[in-house]
């Protein structure tokens, strides 16, 4: 009714259904429902979910300020594996790949060009369909891929080195000002104080390890196409840049919960 | 989504994965909090993490351990590789008999006229057994002995990718696991670094037919028990490299604090997905070293490399099969090795030729490899397609054709030397011990140990196998 009286109104619809109570409940599990509603049936919690292939990599590109707003266009080729298309099992044998530079390098994830039956690993890695035929729910796997991928994937770098230097830039001046702040970008909430430890731990022991070598830190700090600062210390940028992987490879981070 | 069983099988799970607060995850956290300690106690914790399958103990005694399935897609004709009909041959040109045809499936050949084509290969007998095996096979014609031969093999569908989709999960409806994934949530893995069922492909010698991820895809089952594809040159596993200036310690550092954090996130918000999510960044973490060591083909004998044909790495067929090797060696349970080159519409006696020229030489080579290290007695090796091809021309090729042809297999419990079913004097019906795909797949899983009747999961209602409501398990190839 609500629909139909909206004028048929479908912004108006997800909106009210968003900001429903319903909607914004926490997703944690509560002891008194397990037996009552053990599928949570009833909705009495928010469901959670894995975020859907092309949102994990928004999520990281946005989080790093690297995203790309623009809307439309062509289909765009982000970093791949070299000879990734070598293996695509087509009658025609092997395709090139052309790996595009600038803006469209951190377009949205729908615009990643789509090779049906053969995608973009890192889509495929999570779940993005084939498109060979309807897709009514996607399945949500949980693979080593997708470790691999977040860990690796340039994409996923360069994204952790150009969030790390907004982490050092936008952050705070102490470690754990820093720490609280790329959480806060990341999970829209402070870290506690082990969650902090963790992670200055691992701040301090990078922080030395890449300045006592040079020329690890100088390769990590270039991965990707965005421009090198001149303005940070290498081993500095590269000590944040793993905290900011580590943040990446959340699970809380590609959780919708 | 609100399959009971799901839900035990999450609980199950956490049963498994022991997620107690004093469990071993805690001693690594506290390791990590104070830093100093490190990860052998973390891998010790992901190691409890391995599924140890569904199936234990066994339905019965197993004779195999491990398959290794060299799928022939394109689908061989039988009647140049090992169903030999001197009859179809005097009948080359002639009008196939309208009895063998009126009413039944045909693919691109509908309102065609049917003319006999007669077999395009001489055959010979090989072996102490003699079998009769085209002279296509200079290889594997060696190994007669070691085979057994099905000529009664039946499918269902007639066109590549439903059929592929029949052979591998015994239904032509998508969303259904493949037998690999059945395997694999019945039985676990004994590999603690590679996943449990391994997908290699390779091409040439023919229409190279596309291959669908969707046919080693776990459908209802848990996404754990998926396929995963390895290239068949290049990384093997893609994203297995680390970023440029991250050593090994480096990486290990990063994923420790992954894991640190995601289970302390857990003791906050009880997700089961979690302490998947850290058994699946230990396993990535191991594949770092065991895929570039798996890959690693220097350690391989010159008489070893030229068993095969082969230096490794460079993507064929026969590169595959030594990888096939490497992987059955390392504990892995189901290896899926597909060669696109066998759809033969046209030219059948070139492209036959030409494509088991590509194959013939690697899948005697691993069978002999096998037997000589002692785990051909229990590794079950499957050679074949998803159909095979009329005995009808078209053209100077054959058209599809699922009534009857012939697969092979060897070790595992199955009798060398032998040779199983037959079809007509035409190669166009089975008509003596016929095997269904259903029939082979209980056949397949009794020799892993494991009754397929009883190997179920609840979906949609209802339980569902492999065989779902059919299946005999062929008794006579068994040893």
């Amino acid at each position: 009714m609500e629909f139909q009286e909206s004028g048929w109104d479908i912004k108006h619809l997800v909106k009210l259904m968003v900001s429903s109570a319903v909607y914004r409940q926490s997703s944690a599990p509560r002891k008194d429902l397990e037996d009552r509603d053990p599928y949570n049936r009833l909705l009495a919690r928010q469901t959670r979910f894995r975020l859907e292939a092309e949102f994990v990599r928004d999520n990281a590109l946005a989080v790093s300020g690297l995203l790309s707003p623009k809307i439309g266009g062509r289909s765009v080729f982000p970093y791949q594996p070299d000879g990734y298309w070598d293996n695509c099992n087509t009658f025609t044998g092997p395709l090139i790949y052309t790996t595009d530079q600038g803006e469209d390098q951190y377009r949205r994830g729908l615009y990643t060009y789509w090779k049906r039956s053969f995608l973009h690993p890192s889509m495929l890695a999570f779940d993005a369909p084939t498109r060979e035929e309807c897709t009514a729910v996607r399945v949500n796997s949980n693979t080593p891929l997708q470790a691999l991928t977040l860990l690796n994937d340039p994409t996923y770098v360069e994204a952790a080195r150009v969030f790390a230097l907004r982490i050092w830039r936008e952050g705070g001046a102490e470690v754990s000002d820093r720490i609280a702040w790329a959480y806060r970008q990341t999970l829209s909430r402070a870290p506690n104080d082990q969650e902090s430890l963790v992670l200055a731990n691992l701040y301090a022991k990078h922080r030395s390890e890449f300045a006592a070598d040079p020329h690890a830190a100088e390769s990590f700090d270039q991965i990707g196409q965005a421009a090198l600062p001149a303005d940070i210390a290498p081993a500095e940028l590269a000590a944040w840049t793993s905290i900011a992987r580590v943040i990446l490879n959340l699970h809380e981070t590609i959780t919708r919960s | 989504m609100f399959s009971s069983h799901f839900f035990d099988l999450q609980q199950t799970r956490r049963q498994f994965l022991g997620r107690s607060a004093t469990g071993l995850g805690t001693v690594a956290l506290a390791s990590l909090l104070s830093p100093g300690l490190f990860s052998a106690v973390a891998e010790a914790a992901a190691r409890q993490d391995t599924w140890r399958g569904l199936v234990n103990p066994l339905h019965r005694a197993a004779t195999a351990k491990r398959v290794i399935w060299l799928g022939m897609a394109g689908g061989p004709s039988h009647l140049e590789t090992f169903d030999y009909k001197p009859k179809l041959g005097e009948m080359d040109g002639q009008p196939m008999p309208e009895s063998f045809t009126k009413g039944q499936p045909i693919a691109q050949l509908q309102g065609k006229e049917l003319k006999c084509l007669g077999p395009q290969h001489t055959f010979s007998r090989y072996g102490k057994s003699g079998q009769e095996i085209s002279d296509l096979f200079p290889h594997i014609s060696t190994i007669a002995d070691d085979i057994c031969i099905i000529r009664s093999m039946q499918t269902e569908q007639i066109n590549h990718d439903p059929a592929q989709t029949f052979m591998n999960t015994g239904t032509s409806i998508s969303g259904r696991p493949s037998m690999g994934s059945w395997v694999l949530y019945g039985l676990g893995s004994e590999c603690e670094n590679l996943p449990g069922f391994v997908v290699l492909t390779s091409a040439g010698g023919g229409q190279n037919q596309p291959i669908a991820a969707r046919q080693w895809h776990s459908g209802f089952l848990p996404s754990r028990f998926q396929g995963v594809q390895f290239q068949s040159k290049g990384d093997a596993v893609l994203y297995v490299g680390r970023p440029a200036g991250v050593t090994e310690g480096r990486q290990r550092d990063v994923v420790d604090a992954v894991n640190a954090l995601n289970r302390l996130s857990d003791g906050n918000v009880d997700n089961p997905e979690i302490a998947t999510r850290i058994s699946q960044y230990e396993m990535a973490f191991r594949m770092q070293s065991s895929v570039p060591d798996l890959v690693d083909f220097s350690d391989e004998p010159q008489y070893i490399r030229e068993l095969y044909g082969t230096d490794g790495g460079d993507g064929s067929f026969a590169s595959n099969c030594l990888l096939a090797r490497r992987l059955a060696e390392r504990g892995v349970r189901f290896i899926q090795l597909y060669h696109r080159g066998w759809d033969h519409h046209g030219g059948v006696k070139q492209g036959t030729a030409t494509t088991a020229k590509l194959v013939d030489r690697a899948s005697a080579a691993l069978v002999l490899d096998l037997k000589q290290r002692g785990m051909l007695e229990d590794t079950l090796i499957i050679w074949g397609g998803e159909f095979g091809r009329t005995p009808m021309a078209q053209g100077d090729g054959r058209d599809h054709h699922i009534k009857g042809f012939s697969i092979w297999l060897a070790g595992g419990g199955i009798q060398g030397g032998i040779t199983h079913g037959a079809t007509d004097e035409l190669g166009y019906y089975a008509v003596q011990d016929k095997v269904h795909v259903h029939d082979f797949h209980a056949t397949l899983l009794q020799c892993l140990g494991i009754d397929h009747k009883r190997l179920t999961y609840r979906f949609q209602g209802r339980e569902f196998r492999l065989t779902d409501v059919s299946g005999n398990v062929v008794e006579p190839i068994l040893v």
